[in-house]
């Protein structure tokens, strides 16, 4: 079932780097093949998104923001199997393509299809559903879920169940998925002792998902003492908290010797080495956070063979959406994912903006934008 | 909040140990057996302590310069002020702290990792000193160090 005519809709548009988005009316074509359109009724905020902004996450401009969400499919075009009009889905950001040497080998987060159309914008088709102003308007790695509704390949959604909110349902399509993910498929042992170096939205999930993958100690550093203190409700055990520096802290706290496993979710160089020097000898440390392209991290040479230590990274957690999606969705039902916490603030679509100001300004965990009269 | 609140707190207090007790320890001598200065460079709070080796007949095997006035070094330690703390108490693993990047060394590391065993017999002269000039406020419970 698909429907010929396009769509005026609104959506929260990046115009140019370093320009602060608006909400503008911008048109979205139906879905064409393999493409579903999905009505929002849910979206997250995300650090991500300014990066887009700022040119940190390289991407063309201008674009529709958004890169989490929940909604209803509307309508889907030729060749879609997997949903329906009427499902209720997740909409996340790296649809894989199935076939690429990465999905083959069972790293579909890095499909290489998936990062091309993230970085030049289009579709399959080499095309964008979206214009403004009579130019094409592209989305943030295919997703674009800041706006009434999101034409996307059918690989970015994914169906989730009656009894999830859809607030909550936003956010699996990224924080969750990348932080849960992260400490899911980290090295983290039962009993483990991890540090996690920052406690914004992908913290705190990092923080959650050390719990359910049994570390029995969990030391959380940010500055901000309420980050802190929702931490301690995720699963931390300790805190390090301004005014302290985390590797001295953390190093005091596990009577010199270090953590078993490290994360960074920042993005921030100086605590990517800061990370790699709390995990102890053997240990590892995995960063999360999205530095600057151009910047370069340093740490001690010495350390790799004379400590067995391991540096490695992560993107979207490694997951794959369609088989994790469920999974944290069951985590949730069961009372192991916490998901309610993480929502401190709604928005309406007008006021998009604001929360991309608060979220940079560390007033919020996770803005989401909402869209009540649905 | 740094154990040295300022860099004259810090010259006051690590300054006086190096120059009232280290600097006539049996010890001392092996400084030329490293071959040339050694400078501790400190950040929180910014300072500079340098040992200056010097000819034998001098009341010490070495001398102090401070602030940046000594010879270029042989070798340069860079690190927190607290790190200098913990490590004159005898609390840090000096291999573990290169790895970590607590402390920075410049310069033919060899030499320097001659002096440390000997560096045993006068980690205990630092908190007798703290408590000799009525700072024994700041002396360190034993720590682990990671070893």
């Amino acid at each position: 079932m698909s429907q010929a005519a396009s769509r005026s809709i609104q959506a929260l548009v990046a115009r140019d780097y370093g320009q602060p988005p608006t909400v503008e009316w911008v048109e979205l074509e139906p879905p064409g093949a393999g493409e579903v359109r999905v009505r929002l009724q849910a979206a997250g905020v995300c650090h991500s998104d300014w990066h887009a902004v700022t040119g940190r996450l390289p991407m063309p401009m201008p674009m529709v923001l958004g890169h989490e969400g929940s909604g209803v499919v509307d309508a889907v075009g030729a060749g879609v199997r997997g949903v329906a009009p009427g499902d209720r889905v997740v909409v996340t950001w790296v649809p894989s393509c199935g076939a690429c040497y990465w999905c083959l080998n069972g790293s579909s987060e890095l499909c290489a299809e998936a990062n091309r159309g993230a970085v030049d914008g289009t579709g399959a088709d080499g095309r964008t559903p979206l214009s403004w102003r009579g130019a094409p308007l592209h989305r943030f790695s295919w997703a674009g879920t800041l706006a009434a509704e999101a034409v996307v390949p059918e690989a970015a959604v994914v169906r989730i169940g009656g009894d999830l909110p859809w607030r909550e349902a936003a956010l699996l399509g990224c924080a969750v998925q990348t932080g849960v993910g992260a400490a899911l498929r980290s090295p983290i042992r039962a009993g483990d002792t991890v540090a996690v170096l920052g406690l914004g939205g992908v913290g705190l999930n990092v923080v959650q998902g050390a719990r359910i993958a049994g570390a029995a100690r969990i030391i959380g550093a940010d500055p901000v003492a309420w980050k802190g203190e929702l931490a301690l409700q995720m699963g931390a055990t300790d805190l390090v908290g301004s005014g302290q520096d985390p590797l001295s802290a953390v190093l005091d706290l596990t009577d010199g010797r270090g953590v078993d496993v490290a994360f960074e979710a920042v993005g921030s160089v100086a605590l990517m080495a800061a990370a790699f020097n709390v995990a102890r000898r053997g240990g590892t440390a995995v960063m999360v956070g999205v530095p600057d392209p151009t910047e370069e991290l340093s740490v001690n040479a010495f350390a790799f063979p004379s400590q067995e230590k391991t540096l490695t990274g992560s993107w979207l957690g490694g997951s794959h959406p369609a088989r994790d999606i469920p999974r944290l969705e069951a985590l949730w039902r069961a009372g192991l994912l916490q998901l309610a916490p993480l929502l401190s603030h709604d928005y309406a679509l007008a006021d998009a903006p604001q929360a991309l100001q608060d979220l940079l300004a560390g007033r919020v965990a996770r803005a989401v934008v909402t869209f009540p009269d649905r | 909040m740094p154990v040295f609140q300022d860099s004259a707190a810090l010259y006051n207090i690590l300054g006086g140990f190096f120059d009232t007790r280290v600097r006539f320890t049996e010890e001392a001598h092996l400084i030329h057996q490293v071959g040339g200065p050694i400078l501790f460079v400190f950040e929180e709070p910014a300072a500079q302590i340098c040992w200056v080796p010097v000819e034998s007949g001098r009341e010490a095997p070495f001398e102090l310069a401070l602030d940046g006035q000594g010879p270029s070094p042989l070798l340069t330690f860079r690190q927190s002020g607290d790190t200098a703390h913990r490590f004159w108490h005898g609390g840090l693993d000096l291999q573990q702290a290169l790895a970590r990047q607590q402390v920075r060394a410049q310069g033919p590391l060899s030499r320097a990792m001659k002096l440390l065993p000997h560096l045993d017999a006068i980690y205990p002269l630092y908190a007798d000193y703290l408590q000799a000039v009525g700072r024994g406020d700041l002396v360190l419970p034993a720590h682990g160090g990671g070893r």
